[in-house]
């Protein structure tokens, strides 16, 4: 329904930046998985990232809200930076950090409790309501954000992983969102779920971006032309080239992305 | 999308825009718990880790006595009156002389040696110089004279026991005030023994007696040794490996190789998991009942320890089997048989050899196990008191014996407190059994690597 | 072993057989052996089974029957010729199969899946004879006393000369105190360790934390036993139940559940470690990505996640904490007595079996019978929580497969 605005939209959002990246360096005990990245993300803005297996895309996404954290042998350089403080601050708290920058990630991976439970578990932990009323509003919210209100809404108490998957992604969302956060990162959302429920969070990001700044990480040169403005290309750790998704597509600078997007490398 | 416009979600209540490098209230009381909680978690570890070491370090400080032991070396008249009446060296008739009479000449022997030296001490009685060798010395002079009756009418120099106080002194375990209130010695008869130590004739060495000697009676702990329960838990060993191994993989074979999926191979299956866990007092119960009052084997002897081992460690040999052949890839088996092998072949010729590092390895820890058990020996007998090494293999399967766990048991619960020191040696010799077939199989482990 | 003779002859007709089934599996091929549907070798093994399977069911029986006195000592020759002539027969029946014809292998590999399926169905024997021999004792038992007296009598005083009082509550007590100590020790340390190691700890830490605390559970409970009365027991009473004055004995409940909760501690963190990792880590990355702290991932998304299967393992710590004999032995003391002081002696179940029937037993006297009755009740009361425990547990581990 907003297909043919879309061109439109793109090219007037003004849009501040809101994730700098400098000199980001990414390794997994000796071996290098990034090298030298620097990207301006855009606020309200859907980014994504493209590029074959092992490139580097999923690494740097989870850098940015310091998920590589868990993994034991991963070490990050250089800095990024939302709102211009560096998220690598040894002041930076990862779990303040992770309420404003909220991650969805490849499978759907809804918690065993219910679905109430399952997105009213952010705002809980971050003390966001003062009362069950307000929570209830916050999940009520969340869950018409990720268009799965009307599907759901008879049966709250029920455990989120009797969902389908797309709805289950769909859940994943709305508990990301039901944080506030100002950034929202997907990591391949659509990898695991059919073409239907794919159509669905596709265009469920294009209304998220009217709130937040999102990043997708993607497998498919078509999702990102659908769904981004900007694109980012990455090929064996670097960051090749990052413009205006129509660009990208139409007009790549490098021939690294012009082999990938015709298909020869990948 | 039929859902509400997204303007409303902008609405959502937003915590204010904070810097990333404050942290609010809220975030330093979660990382405040989050803290309590590592910590709990470190002290568990903490917990377990000193109360294993604690546990060690008891048993290593209680049980090292038992390894160094007292003796006193005197030259010993062997006085040919007394220990051969008729005079005509006939070990058949010199048998006749009972140990009572061996205790009078060493009794003289002590006292030489005492003269001797020279020493004097207040208020030492007869009874203090007799008790301070053992008694059981009396009898291994005896055993070396019927031996070689040829040393009759010499002078020998003899290496005897000292009694269990005396033994206990140089080992720290009597003090001259527990002497004090100790019927069984005195303050004199301590420093006597600190005398003699001091003249070099008193020596405190290495206990090879301990690993060899059959065990002794209650007034004797000095000589109590595990050479009866260590053959008897290498004899129960044999068994349990001679039995449950093949048995065991036989079984798992089938069951992981042949088996159909059925009622039958279910409850096989079941039966098999439960009988893991049911306690090892009931394998006893099943044992006396079934083997000795049903079959009639005798009781105490390791042939029966053997079987109910058997059966208590063949669930954990058929669980670490099967886990060893499910770990061998399904495409080796398709390579044999693409190439025509039968199944049976290509269990035999392919499937078994890549599991036999696993197999080998749950082996040994089920044998570890077995040999640790304690609890189901008791009934089938094992607790008698045994003064005699069984017969050799097979014969000596049938002969009363006792078991290493089950002479720890035994000395745990003798009155005289030298035998805690002899159950906690005990222990050691069993935890240094373990700990080499626990390194075996990690040595076994390491070596072949899983070669996929 | 008076027919270890006819073993060995027998083993010595199987090689034999496998040397003429052989040769003649080569003569009648003649010079291609191509034309056998099986290779020679299997001709042999073959002949050797069909001589030696025969003579060792034979022998078997034998010996079984000889022992429980059914064959005079006068017979026994008479097994071992009976024996031989099967293996001959054996023997002679297998080198007449011989033929281009006749599949040797599939022969061969019927029978070793005979022997195979034999071997498997041990576990069920032994089931069935803990049952019969638990059974029919017990059987007997109540022919001699009542069993009403026995469920529900809170006496045990067993008497020598007879008329003694049986209950089992009184032990049923000690049994349950004892253990529910043990686990109050055991769940706490063993879960925390288990987050610990599974969830905080380098991997350097846990390579060393993790097979130590293994040791634990390498540790014969003997051993347990022993440190409970040389060092926990005297410990207790000399810091706590004298100066508190509430008892004067080094065995006590608290003792043996103290040591026994050591004990457990490998156990329960092996068992939790295995169901935390089993907990997909999609699941904390999902709770890490929202902001969560990893306690509050462990507490709100992975413990519960991996709650069916802590409550199975809890459950088979019971189970081995009911069963557990010698710790209790050398800790809890003998006395059956019920009271809720912690630091007085009690006894258990185990402890009872164990002293009525060592020592010489009469297995007429109610006194001796008792200990068949009590492992009949240990046997069910283990054996219901384990099966509760391992369908748990199993169901758990299918969800996330």
């Amino acid at each position: 329904m907003y297909d043919t605005s879309r061109r439109v939209e793109n090219a007037v959002t003004p849009n501040d930046i809101k994730i700098q990246a400098r000199n980001v360096q990414v390794y997994y005990g000796d071996k290098q998985a990034l090298k030298d990245v620097d990207v301006d993300i855009q606020d309200k803005t859907v980014t994504a990232f493209i590029g074959p297996s092992g490139c580097g895309k999923s690494t740097f996404l989870r850098c940015i809200n310091r998920m590589n954290d868990t993994i034991p042998i991963a070490r990050v350089e250089g800095e990024i930076l939302l709102d211009g403080e560096d998220v690598y601050d040894r002041r930076v708290d990862p779990v303040q950090l992770r309420a404003k920058v909220g991650m969805v990630f490849q499978k759907p991976n809804p918690f065993p409790k219910s679905i109430y439970d399952n997105v009213a578990y952010g705002p809980r932990i971050h003390g966001l309501a003062r009362n069950r009323a307000e929570l209830d509003g916050i999940v009520e919210r969340a869950l018409r954000g990720a268009a799965l209100w009307n599907e759901v809404k008879d049966r709250l108490a029920e455990p989120g992983t009797g969902l389908s998957g797309g709805q289950q992604q769909r859940l994943c969302i709305a508990r990301a969102v039901a944080t506030s956060p100002e950034v929202l990162l997907m990591d391949e959302p659509c990898s695991a779920l059919d073409p239907i429920a794919t159509a669905q969070i596709e265009e469920l990001i294009e209304e998220l971006r009217t709130t937040f700044s999102v990043v997708i990480v993607t497998h498919s040169m078509q999702q990102a032309a659908r769904v981004s403005q900007k694109t980012a290309f990455f090929h064996l750790g670097n960051l090749v080239e990052y413009g205006d998704t129509d660009d990208i597509f139409t007009k790549p600078r490098d021939s690294r992305t012009e082999a990938y997007i015709s298909g020869r490398i990948g | 999308m039929t859902d509400m416009p997204l303007s409303d979600t902008a609405a959502a209540p937003r915590r204010k825009a904070a810097s990333l490098l404050k942290q609010d209230a809220r975030t330093r009381r979660r990382n405040a718990a989050e803290k309590r909680f590592r910590l709990y978690g470190a002290a568990a570890i903490a917990i377990s880790l000193a109360a294993l070491l604690v546990l060690l370090a008891t048993i290593l400080t209680n049980g090292a006595g038992a390894f160094r032991q007292t003796y006193l070396n005197i030259p010993v008249a062997l006085d040919a009156e007394v220990l051969d009446p008729r005079g005509n060296r006939d070990p058949a008739e010199m048998a006749r002389v009972l140990t009572t009479s061996y205790g009078r000449v060493l009794d003289a022997a002590v006292r030489d040696t005492i003269a001797r030296h020279d020493i004097r001490i207040e208020g030492l009685s007869d009874d203090d110089i007799g008790g301070l060798i053992s008694r059981e010395a009396s009898a291994q002079v005896r055993d070396r004279v019927l031996d070689d009756p040829g040393l009759v009418g010499q002078t020998v120099e003899f290496d005897v026991l000292t009694s269990g106080r005396i033994d206990g002194y140089f080992k720290g375990r009597v003090t001259m005030d527990s002497a004090e209130r100790d019927g069984n010695t005195s303050p004199q008869q301590l420093q006597l023994a600190q005398e003699l130590a001091d003249r070099g004739e008193m020596v405190t060495r290495f206990n090879w007696d301990f690993l060899t000697n059959a065990d002794a009676s209650d007034q004797r702990p000095e000589a109590a040794g595990l050479g009866v329960a260590i053959l008897g838990s290498f004899y129960m060993m044999l068994v349990v490996l001679v039995l449950s191994v093949p048995i065991g993989v036989a079984a798992s074979i089938y069951l992981e190789e042949f088996a159909p999926k059925n009622h039958l191979t279910d409850i096989i299956e079941v039966n098999i998991s439960n009988l893991a866990a049911v306690p090892s007092i009931v394998f006893g119960i099943l044992g006396l009942a079934a083997f000795i009052n049903f079959v009639g084997l005798p009781q105490s002897a390791p042939i029966v320890g053997g079987l109910v081992l058997t059966l208590m460690t063949l669930p954990t040999i058929i669980i670490s089997t099967r886990a060893a052949l499910k770990a061998v890839p399904p495409s080796i088996r398709d390579a044999a048989l693409g190439v025509g092998a039968s199944k049976m072949q290509s269990v035999v010729h392919h499937v078994l050899p890549l599991a036999m590092p696993g197999i080998l390895t749950g082996t040994i820890i089920g044998l570890a196990q077995a040999l640790g058990e304690t609890a189901p020996l008791l009934l089938i007998g094992m607790v008698a008191f045994v003064r005699n090494y069984p017969d050799g293999l097979p014969g000596g399967l049938m002969d009363p014996a006792s078991a290493l766990p089950v002479q720890v048991y035994n000395w745990t619960q003798r009155s005289d407190p030298a035998f805690i020191e002899r159950a906690s040696g005990a222990i050691i010799v069993l935890l240094v059994f373990l700990l080499c077939m626990n390194l075996l199989a990690i040595w076994l482990r390491r070596k072949f690597e899983r070669r996929w | 072993m008076p027919l270890s003779w006819a073993l060995f002859a027998s083993l010595l007709l199987a090689t034999a057989g496998f040397l003429v089934g052989r040769s003649r599996a080569f003569a009648v091929a003649g010079a291609d052996s191509r034309v056998l549907h099986s290779r020679p070798t299997y001709h042999g093994y073959s002949v050797a089974l069909t001589a030696l399977l025969p003579a060792l069911a034979i022998l078997a029986i034998g010996t079984i029957l000889r022992l429980m006195d059914m064959v005079p000592d006068a017979a026994v020759p008479v097994v071992g010729i009976l024996a031989l002539l099967a293996a001959v027969a054996g023997l002679g029946w297998g080198v007449t199969r011989i033929g281009r014809g006749f599949q040797a292998r599939n022969a061969v590999e019927r029978m070793v899946l005979g022997l195979l399926m034999l071997c498997s169905l041990i576990a069920i024997v032994t089931t069935v004879g803990i049952v019969l021999s638990l059974v029919f004792e017990t059987g007997r038992f109540f022919q001699v006393y009542d069993w009403k007296t026995f469920f529900f009598g809170t006496e045990w005083t067993p008497r020598f000369q007879g008329n003694s009082e049986l209950g089992i509550v009184p032990l049923l007590w000690g049994t349950m105190y004892i253990s529910l100590i043990a686990l109050l020790v055991a769940v706490p340390i063993g879960l925390f360790a288990a987050i610990y190691m599974s969830e905080y700890a380098t991997p350097r830490i846990r390579s060393l934390a993790k097979p130590a605390i293994e040791v634990l559970a390498g540790i014969p409970t003997i051993v347990y036993g022993l440190f409970a009365l040389i060092t926990v027991g005297p410990m207790l009473r000399d810091y706590f139940a004298e100066p508190l004055g509430l008892g004067s004995s080094g065995s006590s409940v608290l003792t043996a559940g103290l040591v026994m909760g050591i004990m457990l501690i490998p156990f329960v963190s092996s068992l939790s470690d295995d169901i935390i990792n089993a907990v997909p880590q999609s699941l904390r990355d999902g709770a890490l990505g929202l902001g969560s702290t990893p306690s509050e991932t462990v507490r709100q998304v992975v413990l519960p996640a991996a709650l069916p299967g802590i409550v199975g393992a809890i459950l088979l710590a019971a189970s081995r904490a009911i069963g557990e004999t010698m710790i209790v032995v050398l800790g809890a003391g003998a006395a059956a007595q019920m009271s809720l002081n912690p630091l007085e002696a009690m006894t258990t179940i185990t402890v009872k079996i164990v002293s009525q029937l060592t020592g010489d037993s009469d297995f007429n006297s109610p006194e001796t019978l008792v200990a068949f009755a009590l492992g009949l009740t240990l046997f069910v009361i283990t054996l219901g929580l384990n099966i509760v425990a391992l369908y748990i547990v199993r169901k758990y581990r299918e969800q996330y497969e």
